[in-house]
């Protein structure tokens, strides 16, 4: 989260030669027409959210990036530009005039978001682009960036591949370009865009100075959320809901009853309560079609524009939420079809989170203990490594959350940390701790947590937790008391945010 | 109880170890897992000293030894006389290719004569050991020596010369007890590889448990020294009034402090004399249980306790221990043997504020150690009688075996253990959880042997298996697979096939029994897999007189 994030996310692009590359190449006065800006910048201030002190925020951070002019007054920005914005303002680059601006619609799973100036007239002049839909590899494509004079800066790239890649929150894979590119540093990492003939190709996903390779969200994503943003509630990319593995192997393949050398794929982790769990699909299902295209023994199919391509984004990029999407399938070697109505998972509908952005994250403090629901965002507290850092067993809740609660509808609730008080003398070393049971209630969230402690039994709160020391006995009337210690020694505004 | 130090330094090695580039030392390069409790730290070697040639006496002391006129009395005696210079030649095993000798690498330590006559050193001197020579000062001829005993477990051993010659004229040091805090020692052995004693002197500084880094799992009472110690001290005795108050064995550098030195204190070494008084060492044994402190007033109310700083609370009874049948969690511990435990879980032993295991520390394999408890709320007495918790070794070094696999159709499957995740720093989230929480979560109970399909041997009939590799075995053909010899007995028999499913979602990994078998010898051949299976952990010197036939090394 706030400055952390960019830092990780994006290798920041290295200071270059001052020598430009602009002309050398033919394609490169092609594909744009500087006269024709469709640029402007986008500068934003924010603030994340502290999850080891959930109570507060960060440091407010600032961020200056580039938005691409689009038609009927937006700008399109990545969405990492505005995470947990406080203030957006857009700027001319060649008069340096300034207006506030909000964020309409904001995808952080594909990294998009759409802005808007107070006022429309700000962006007059400026010519909106439309989307380049047809990159294939082997086209060049030009980053545009600006200088401090608000003249433009071109650079020429090579779209060397098309692929189905994570995004910066994990969640789904989308399709990407990337670009082998010489990008050079300008104040603006955000929010490069791409063009092909005037046309917008992509944004700045990644970028890599010292392979000078980046990846790009393609046009194709970008048309996707821009038909979604029209509607009246944005609705979000359809989530895949399962997991495969490669039938390759023909031992595998005869297990399964696949007689024929056909494609098809063994389907697996099928999470609860996803689209594809409710239209039927099981694990061991061999999938052997998305919609008209077939699946091959490693799970890709042949797209009509960029070939092969991995069969996750028929589901995510090519349907949208709502769309009924036919699977084909084999079961014990018995052909199947099942029909699937796509849906999108909000991160709030995970057993533990997978991101969270614009949102204060949930805690109660009781007598010094500290309650968190377990999340991603709470994980990557421990950095770029976290997956080797956070507590271990937070990992492995995070990893195997379907297969280990198949239940789903529930949180998992943890005792993150203590903050000493009278109450807890002795306790000070506990935390990361999974809590299991209140009062005598199993604790499945925050809320349940918060409803519990209504109801002390002889006088004494008793939490339960997975590790040792599997019960810890609060006195309930001393918690209260050090209530007023809490907020003054420690600067606690509120000692519980439920929502 | 703690596992907090962060790359502890075994004592043992010199530059002749380093000088051999083909023979690494066991995880040097590679940084070990780093979980949030550290407990997997390896005992790293030390640095490799570039260019710092085995010290030459002839080069380094001039002839000016007679100008020293009556040189002061070595105040521990003549320690010349019992110090010895012990050259291991070493095997470590290999545990990507477990069927191979592994690499050999050759270090110094020191050690000392006790009675007996036998020499004692530190574990870690002599582990893996299969070749092993001594010398003495004053005498140019390399004696071969023996292991008599070794205690892995407090890194200790003895190993004894057999030609009669060799201890003629050497003095048997005897032991002291604890030295006092701020009393000065002297630490004598071959820093760096050097041919020479060498003698440092020091404060004692701190008497605390710590963790044995040979090991990684036992902790047990050390002693920290200001002398100077450095690989090529390991095994050797620590001095004071002409007395053995510790062996040399760890040391620590690092972010957090520098030039740490620990001995092994003579509790441990008059412990381990005892227990091998019987010509068998039994370990250390343990309760097998962990408990937290009862410090908190309303936790104390909770619990129906006096506000008399006594008592600990049981946390989890680790079933397969000896207190697994006996204690139950929730059991509030009075007393003992009689000595109160406080409520930080200290007693008072002898006149000292010592932790509650320290108790258990003193005794041996079958002794009894008798509890006052709280059982809601009622007083009971109980008796457990001590043993080893063999799960524990999951998470330990091992040495003087050979690792034990099974090898089927170019698929290698061996059971999870320290130094399994050492050789593949494997960062499989669920292999990671199946060790880290093998004890507390009782996983050992379903998996003995948590058993990790590591590698495949590339041939025609696994090429699309790939996808399996760090998967954990869970049953074949329908059958739970629970040990090694479990999983070899399945692939003995004779179906069509093997469906082998592991744990968590996904296919399973099927074989076709004919086409493995038709395999088995192009693939034994091609990659030179001397044995397909090793089952038993058994020592290797029992190994080369029993099995040499099948199983040679070196």
């Amino acid at each position: 989260m706030s400055t952390k994030v960019p830092a990780c996310l994006f290798v920041f692009i290295v200071l270059g030669s001052t020598a430009t590359i602009w002309a050398k190449k033919e394609s490169t006065t092609k594909a744009v027409q500087p006269q024709q800006l469709s640029l402007l910048r986008v500068n934003v201030t924010g603030q994340g959210y502290d999850y080891f002190r959930p109570w507060q925020k960060r440091a407010p951070f600032s961020k200056r990036a580039l938005g691409a002019v689009l038609s009927q007054g937006r700008v399109l920005v990545t969405a990492d530009l505005v995470a947990n914005q406080n203030y957006v303002e857009l700027e001319r680059a060649e008069s340096g005039e300034k207006m506030a601006a909000s964020v309409e619609v904001v995808d952080y799973e594909a990294n998009l978001a759409l802005l808007q100036p107070q006022d429309k007239k700000f962006l007059d002049g400026l010519a909106p682009l439309e989307l380049a839909n047809d990159t294939v590899v082997g086209d060049r494509v030009a980053a545009l960036q600006l200088e401090q004079t608000g003249a433009l800066v071109v650079t020429d790239g090579l779209v060397t591949a098309v692929q189905v890649m994570r995004y910066p929150v994990e969640v789904g894979e989308f399709l990407t370009y990337r670009l082998s590119i010489a990008l050079q540093y300008r104040d603006n990492s955000y929010t490069v865009p791409l063009v092909k003939n005037n046309k917008l190709a992509g944004l700045l996903l990644r970028y890599d100075p010292r392979s000078q390779l980046m990846d790009a969200i393609p046009a194709p994503i970008i048309a996707h959320f821009l038909k979604d943003a029209v509607k009246p509630n944005y609705g979000g990319f359809p989530t895949v809901g399962f997991d495969y593995f490669p039938t390759r192997d023909p031992q595998l393949r005869k297990y399964a009853g696949e007689t024929g050398n056909g494609g098809g794929v063994y389907v697996r982790g099928i999470e609860p309560g996803s689209a594809v769990e409710k239209a039927g699909l099981q694990e061991g299902d061999i999938l052997t079609a998305v919609g008209n295209f077939d699946v091959d023994q490693n799970g890709n199919y042949v797209d009509p524009i960029y070939k092969k391509l991995d069969l996750t984004n028929l589901l995510t990029t090519r349907a949208y939420v709502g769309d009924k999407v036919p699977l084909k399938i084999h079961r014990q070697g018995k052909p199947m079809q099942l029909d699937v109505t796509m849906e999108h998972r909000a991160p709030d509908e995970y057993i533990i989170s997978p991101y969270s952005r614009d949102e204060a994250p949930k805690y109660y403090i009781l007598g010094g203990l500290i309650f968190q629901e377990l999340s991603r965002q709470y994980l990557r507290e421990w950095g770029p490594n976290w997956l080797k850092d956070a507590p271990q067993r937070f990992v492995y809740l995070d990893h195997f959350q379907w297969e280990l609660f198949p239940e789903g509808h529930r949180r998992v609730v943890i005792l993150s940390q203590i903050l000493p008080v009278n109450g807890t003398i002795g306790y000070e070393d506990f935390g990361y701790l999974t809590v299991t049971k209140v009062n005598g209630k199993d604790i499945h969230s925050l809320d349940d947590l918060a409803e519990a402690v209504k109801h002390p039994v002889d006088g004494f709160d008793r939490i339960e937790t997975e590790e040792d020391p599997k019960v810890i006995p609060l006195d309930a009337p001393q918690a209260q008391a050090d209530e007023p210690t809490l907020r003054e020694n420690y600067g606690i505004p509120t000692l519980q945010r439920l929502k | 109880m703690k596992r907090l130090l962060v790359g502890v330094v075994l004592l043992f090695a010199s530059a002749e170890l380093f000088a051999q580039q083909n023979t690494p030392p066991l995880q040097r390069e590679e940084t070990p897992p780093a979980g949030p409790h550290q407990i997997n730290t390896p005992p790293l070697p030390p640095p490799p000293e570039e260019g710092a040639p085995p010290l030459k006496p002839t080069a380094t002391v001039p002839p000016v030894a007679p100008i020293v006129v009556a040189a002061p009395k070595q105040p521990n005696g003549r320690i010349q006389k019992s110090l010895v210079r012990i050259t291991s030649t070493e095997v470590e095993p290999d545990y990507r290719a477990p069927w191979n000798t592994g690499a050999i690498g050759r270090g110094v330590g020191a050690g000392f004569v006790i009675d007996g006559p036998r020499i004692m050193t530190n574990a870690h001197v002599v582990s893996n050991t299969r070749y092993l020579t001594v010398e003495r000062e004053g005498d140019p001829n390399k004696y071969p020596a023996r292991v008599v005993f070794v205690a892995h477990d407090c890194d200790l051993a003895l190993i004894t010369v057999d030609s009669p010659e060799f201890f003629k004229n050497m003095v048997p040091l005897g032991f002291g007890g604890i030295p006092e805090l701020e009393s000065t020692v002297s630490a004598y052995g071959y820093p760096i590889g050097g041919e020479r004693m060498s003698v440092t002197t020091g404060i004692v500084s701190r008497i605390d448990f710590q963790l044995y880094t040979h090991s990684s799992i036992d902790s047990h009472l050390a002693i920290q020294i200001s002398a100077q110690i450095n690989p090529g001290n390991s095994g050797g005795p620590v001095m004071q009034n002409a007395k053995v108050v510790g062996v040399a064995f760890q040391g620590y550098s690092g972010d957090i402090a520098q030039g740490v030195a620990y001995m092994i204190p003579t509790p441990v070494i008059r412990r381990f004399l005892t227990d091998i008084k019987d010509n068998h060492y039994d370990k250390y044994v343990d309760l097998g249980l962990t408990y937290s402190k009862l410090q908190n007033p309303a936790q104390r109310r909770y619990l129906g306790l006096p506000d008399d700083g006594r008592g600990v609370i049981v946390d989890t009874v680790i079933e397969a221990g000896p207190a697994g049948k006996v204690l139950k969690q929730g059991d509030v511990l009075l007393s003992i043997d009689d000595h109160a435990i406080a409520s930080d879980a200290f007693v008072e032993l002898e006149g000292e504020r010592v932790e509650m295991p320290e108790v258990v520390e003193r005794k041996f394999k079958g002794d009894k150690v008798k509890f006052e408890i709280l059982r809601d709320r009622k007083p009971m007495t109980l008796r457990i009688e001590l043993d080893t918790v063999w799960p524990y070794q999951m998470q330990a070094h091992h040495y003087d075996t050979r690792p034990r696999y099974v090898v089927y159709g170019g698929l290698i499957f061996q059971p999870l253990s320290l130094d399994l995740l050492d050789a593949y720093q494997t960062a499989d989230p669920r292999v990671r959880h199946y060790f880290d929480y093998f004890i507390v979560e009782q996983i050992y109970l379903q998996h003995p042997d948590v058993i990790v399909l590591t590698n495949i041997l590339p041939d025609p009939t696994n090429t699309y298996l790939a996808a399996y590799r760090s998967s954990i075995v869970d049953e074949v053909n329908g059958k739970k697979i629970a040990t090694l010899n479990d999983l070899a007995q399945a692939f003995a028999e004779t179906p069509d096939r093997f469906v082998i499913k592991m744990i968590g979602q996904g296919p399973p990994l099927v074989l076709d029994r004919r086409e493995v078998e038709a395999a088995r010898e192009r693939i034994r051949t091609r990659y030179n897999v001397i044995a397909e299976q090793n089952l038993e952990e058994q020592p290797v010197a029992a190994q080369a007189t029993a099995a040499s036939g099948t199983v040679p090394h070196s």
